[in-house]
């Protein structure tokens, strides 16, 4: 049974690997009829295809396969010509044939799936030479001599075994049962293994193949290893009544999980079918999935070493140790480095992996649409990460169905507009920096950026007003909106307004950037530009007031320093003028409700993000740095806050969030500009005061012998004191947040900045709206009282005072906070 | 299925739930903390550490009583105040304050605690369900503990680790 399930596991990933290379492989040959070297090569992947399955007893799908390499080997020899009508049934039959393998991956056996007689009537007329729409069913579809002819150790054998019926026997008799059939087991797979060694001699025509068959290594870190083995509870269970149908060679459910993990591991093992035998192991991605996520942390702890060694050399400057110590750290910081590379290597695929099936799906759209469209691929080379290669092949399929149905222009129109009858779609990869840029261009019939206005007014995607503010580029945009579309009908192929959101929304999942230009009746290209890998990112860091968020930078598009004045509001909204562009305005502050202490400055950084096909920029208070992040969970608890995509551990072992820019798109559009901010809850900003030292008074006098007075006044209270010297140093411990203040006490007459001003300074800030300033001052005439009440302060106490009226007026204040 | 395949199944059940064989697990080891004025248990399992208190960071978009995610050695973990949790006054952290790191499964957070008291050993048969006013699905109860002269609350950790907003 294990045997049996790892052929079968062999079986599914070989087979999945042999038809990727099939079907562009004819849709090739269609071009060359003559190339001999390729038709064998297809000859011989349906020939190993149909060995392998006649010795699993997938009878089905070796009728097929049978029928289909009579009519490839007949035109080996030259006996038929391929014409696109017989592809046409070729064609099918492969779909059919990959229909069956899905089918056997979930079932465990193509019994009972999809009716093949058609199909293989179509190919028998074909290998004929009859044409092919003369073919009628046959009728009678089991006994077929073909299938009969090839190496099929006991086909029916299992059937009846099935029907044994076990519930009238005793104990023993099922123990004898399942020895006889344990045993007749071992012999069933000692007749398919000398089978299999006698059809490697038998087919002469296709050494290669069973050779590569034989020397490919064996996968030992099967996932099937780790499955809960089907037989063993089986065995264990002996005395219960009824054993099952485990002996069954085709076990239903067991081979199922394990075999759904075939088509993910297929990729992984990278052209193992093609022309060329590539020196390739398969490993298991959970393995590789691991490796990377400890390459992660040691990303982490290089990044802490560096960290560390800055500090160091801070502090002990010209000590001799130094220099090792650097030198062991740039060792590391390099070793690490390039250790991260080579193992993202390893998970790095071609993405002719994903190009591959596009010749095909070209071949079959033209002939439906009745138009002429060639593909040109190129860069099909160039690698990105196997996650990444998995996300991108559905967009792709949309992008290029929406060019060869609305793109290119059927055969009359191209002719009547002085164009070539065939339309050429491009379809291009390469590397730009850590980015993949993949490009599709078609020379259709462009896009009109009016039309499209139109189109999206009409169909209440936008409304006039914003239609008149939008550039070409920004109506070539509209393409990705949900619901619109441009075809008038709706077609097999495209028009429902649907395959171009999903392009939007699995490149925006990728942090990937969408670039569209295009010129009326010349061309239209769809540039995506996908960041080569996600787990280690570069990231942008910046700082909000005290916090600081981490800002991939696979989205970042610039950094601009401007001053407030150059921010406007339009409709409710903060934009910019960023050269010949008008950029909407977000505060990180107000997405992450960070309260806004101080900002008095009067420059400030914009983050300009660009993400698919949007832009928006982001106002920070800092930029600290770029630095390489790994993106960590937050755990089940917290997963999927808006607008964290995660965290990362920084240098400093303090934990970062990483900003979800395609979610921050999402909130910024609800933000109005500069909102009244709400007495936010910051963290830790109130907390419960239980004893009277919990509570922090500030004096701020330029006499020290008058803050001594203070100080002796209000110790009996047993609050807290903090002193500062003149209006700018408070500010300043204001400021630094080490403390909650309840009250401040401040004197008029200071240097460098005055009771007053001071008082002005803090009352801008929201968060100390309710601190209460309380004046303490020589200066009594009733204008300065008036001036003190202008600026915010709640109580006025002239110079000289008794201790106890003092205390009374501070008691009465930090009373009032508690209560408000 | 077969009968002889239920009876060895029920008899299999049975001695599992027989009480006499099951001696052993009879008692269930807690751990105290203070939160409040109260004191409270968790089953000594769900702790997987108590550290002292480190540094966070606070995450938007949350309940105050989310004070953040901080770093455990790599981990990122959400930090709950329980005070806040519990509905009580926040209090400053002090010496005595600690923070519980406690896990269900995949599931794993810390919990700020005032408090730790001590590891009790209780009998099974001493603890209580929940009070009907403190039961159902939401509830954070799992049961009472009678010891001696005082009653220990034990908190159903997986409740406290369910995300609820």
């Amino acid at each position: 049974m294990d045997e049996f399930q790892e052929i079968l596991q062999d079986f599914l990933v070989e087979s999945f690997e042999l038809i990727e290379q099939l079907d562009q492989d004819l849709v090739e040959l269609e071009n060359t009829p003559e190339d001999l070297e390729l038709l064998n090569r297809i000859f011989r992947v349906a020939h190993t295809i149909k060995g392998a399955s006649s010795f699993l007893n997938f009878d089905v799908l070796t009728r097929l396969t049978h029928h289909m390499e009579d009519v490839l080997n007949r035109a080996r020899k030259a006996e038929i010509i391929l014409t696109p009508d017989i592809m046409d049934v070729v064609l099918t039959s492969i779909d059919m044939m990959k229909a069956k393998l899905y089918f056997i991956r979930d079932n465990g056996t193509d019994e009972g799936s999809e009716d093949i007689e058609e199909i293989v009537a179509k190919l028998d007329a074909v290998s004929d030479g009859k044409p092919v729409d003369e073919v009628s069913v046959p009728e009678t579809p089991k006994e077929e001599p073909a299938a009969a002819a090839e190496p099929e150790p006991e086909p029916v054998a299992s059937e009846s075994e099935e029907d044994v019926d076990y519930s009238d026997m005793s104990e023993n008799e099922i123990e004898d049962e399942i020895e006889r059939l344990l045993k007749m087991r071992q012999e069933e797979d000692k007749a398919r293994r000398a089978a299999k060694i006698a059809a490697g001699e038998a087919v002469p025509e296709a050494p290669q193949i069973v050779d590569e068959e034989k020397d490919e290594p064996k996968p030992a870190p099967e996932p099937a290893k780790e499955e809960p083995k089907a037989p063993e509870p089986k065995q264990e269970s002996a005395p219960a009544p009824k054993p099952a149908p485990t002996p069954k060679p085709t076990p239903a459910a067991a081979p199922k999980k394990e075999a759904s993990k075939a088509p993910a591991k297929a990729p992984a093992a990278g052209g193992g079918g093609g022309a060329s035998v590539e020196q390739t192991i398969r490993v298991d991605v959970r393995r590789l999935d691991h490796l990377m996520n400890l390459i992660g942390e040691l990303v982490l702890g290089k990044n802490r070493l560096i960290k560390i060694n800055d500090d160091v050399e801070e502090r002990y400057e010209g000590e001799e140790f130094l220099e090792e110590l650097n030198q062991v750290v740039s060792i590391v910081s390099l070793v690490t480095t390039d250790l991260q590379i080579a193992v993202m290597k390893t998970r790095m695929l071609p993405i002719g992996k994903v190009f591959n099936k596009f010749p095909r799906m070209i071949r079959d759209l033209s002939r439906e649409l009745g138009k002429k469209i060639e593909l040109e691929i190129s860069g099909e080379d160039t690698e990105l990460d196997k996650s990444i290669v998995e996300e991108i092949g559905d967009p792709l399929v949309h992008i290029i169905r929406n060019s060869c149905d609305h793109g290119i222009e059927g055969i009359e129109d191209r002719v009547a507009k002085g164009k070539s009858e065939t339309g050429t779609i491009g379809l291009k990869a390469y590397n730009e920096g850590n980015h993949i840029v993949i490009e599709i261009t078609d020379d259709g019939k462009g896009l009109n950026a009016d039309t499209l206005k139109d189109i999206a007014i009409s169909k209440n995607v936008i409304n006039e007003k914003e239609a008149d503010n939008m550039g070409d580029k920004e109506a070539f945009t509209l393409i990705f909106r949900p619901g619109f579309s441009t075809a008038k009908t709706v077609t097999n192929v495209s028009g429902r307004g649907v395959g171009m959101d999903v392009v939007k929304t699995n490149i925006e999942k990728l942090n990937g950037i969408i670039d569209i230009d295009s010129e009326i009746d010349k061309y239209t290209k769809i540039k995506l530009k996908i960041p080569l890998t996600l787990a280690i990112i570069q990231a942008l860091l910046v700082g909000v007031q005290e916090e600081y968020y981490a800002i991939p930078l696979a989205s970042v598009l610039e950094t601009v320093r401007i001053s407030t004045d150059e921010i406007y509001t339009v409709e409710n909204r903060s934009v910019m003028r960023l050269r010949d562009e008008v950029l909407p305005l977000v505060h990180l502050a107000d997405i992450f409700e960070v309260d806004r202490v101080f900002d008095g400055s009067e420059h400030t950084y914009v983050v300009v993000l660009g993400l698919a096909e949007s832009k928006i920029g982001v106002i920070v208070d800092t930029l600290v740095g770029q630095e390489e992040i790994v993106i960590k969970s937050m755990g089940e608890y917290l997963k999927g806050m808006d607008g964290i995509a995660g965290a990362t551990i920084r240098g400093d072992g303090g934990v970062t969030l990483i900003v979800d820019v395609a979610a921050l798109m999402q909130m910024a559009k609800d933000i109005k500009a500069r909102p009244a901010i709400g007495q936010g809850v910051g963290g830790g900003a109130a907390k419960a005061k239980t004893k009277p030292s919990d509570y922090v008074v500030m004096l701020v006098d330029d006499s020290k012998t008058d803050r001594s007075i203070m100080r002796s006044a209000l110790t009996p209270l047993g609050v807290t004191l903090v002193e500062a010297t003149d209006g700018v140093d408070a500010l300043n411990i204001l400021k630094a947040g080490e403390h909650q203040f309840d009250a401040m006490l401040i004197d008029i007459e200071m240097p460098r900045m005055d009771g007053y001003s001071l008082a002005a300074e803090i009352k801008k800030y929201n968060r100390y709206k309710n601190l209460p300033l309380i004046a303490v001052t020589s200066r009594t005439t009733k204008a300065d009282r008036m001036r003190g009440v202008e600026v915010g302060m709640v109580e006025y106490i002239t110079k000289p005072y008794s201790p106890e009226y003092l205390m009374n007026v501070v008691k009465r204040n930090i009373n009032l906070t508690m209560e408000a | 299925m077969s009968d002889k395949i239920k009876n060895i199944i029920d008899k299999q059940q049975q001695q599992q739930n027989d009480p006499e064989v099951t001696d052993i697990d009879d008692v269930m080891q807690l751990v105290g903390f203070v939160v409040g004025d109260e004191e409270y248990t968790v089953p000594i399992l769900t702790i997987q550490e108590i550290i002292k208190p480190i540094e966070y960071t606070r995450v938007p978009q949350t309940p105050d009583y989310v004070l953040g995610v901080f770093n455990l050695r790599g981990s990122v973990i959400p930090l709950i105040d329980l005070r806040l949790k519990f509905g009580l006054e926040p209090a400053k952290q002090n010496d005595e304050t600690r923070y519980i790191v406690m896990k269900s499964g995949d599931e794993v957070a810390g919990f700020v605690i005032d408090r730790l008291t001590e590891a009790i050993r209780l009998k099974k048969s001493n603890i209580d369900p929940a009070p009907e006013t403190a039961s159902g699905e939401k509830s954070v109860i799992d049961g009472v503990g009678k010891q001696e002269d005082r009653i220990l609350t034990i908190l159903k950790v997986d409740t406290l680790l369910d995300r609820d907003f």
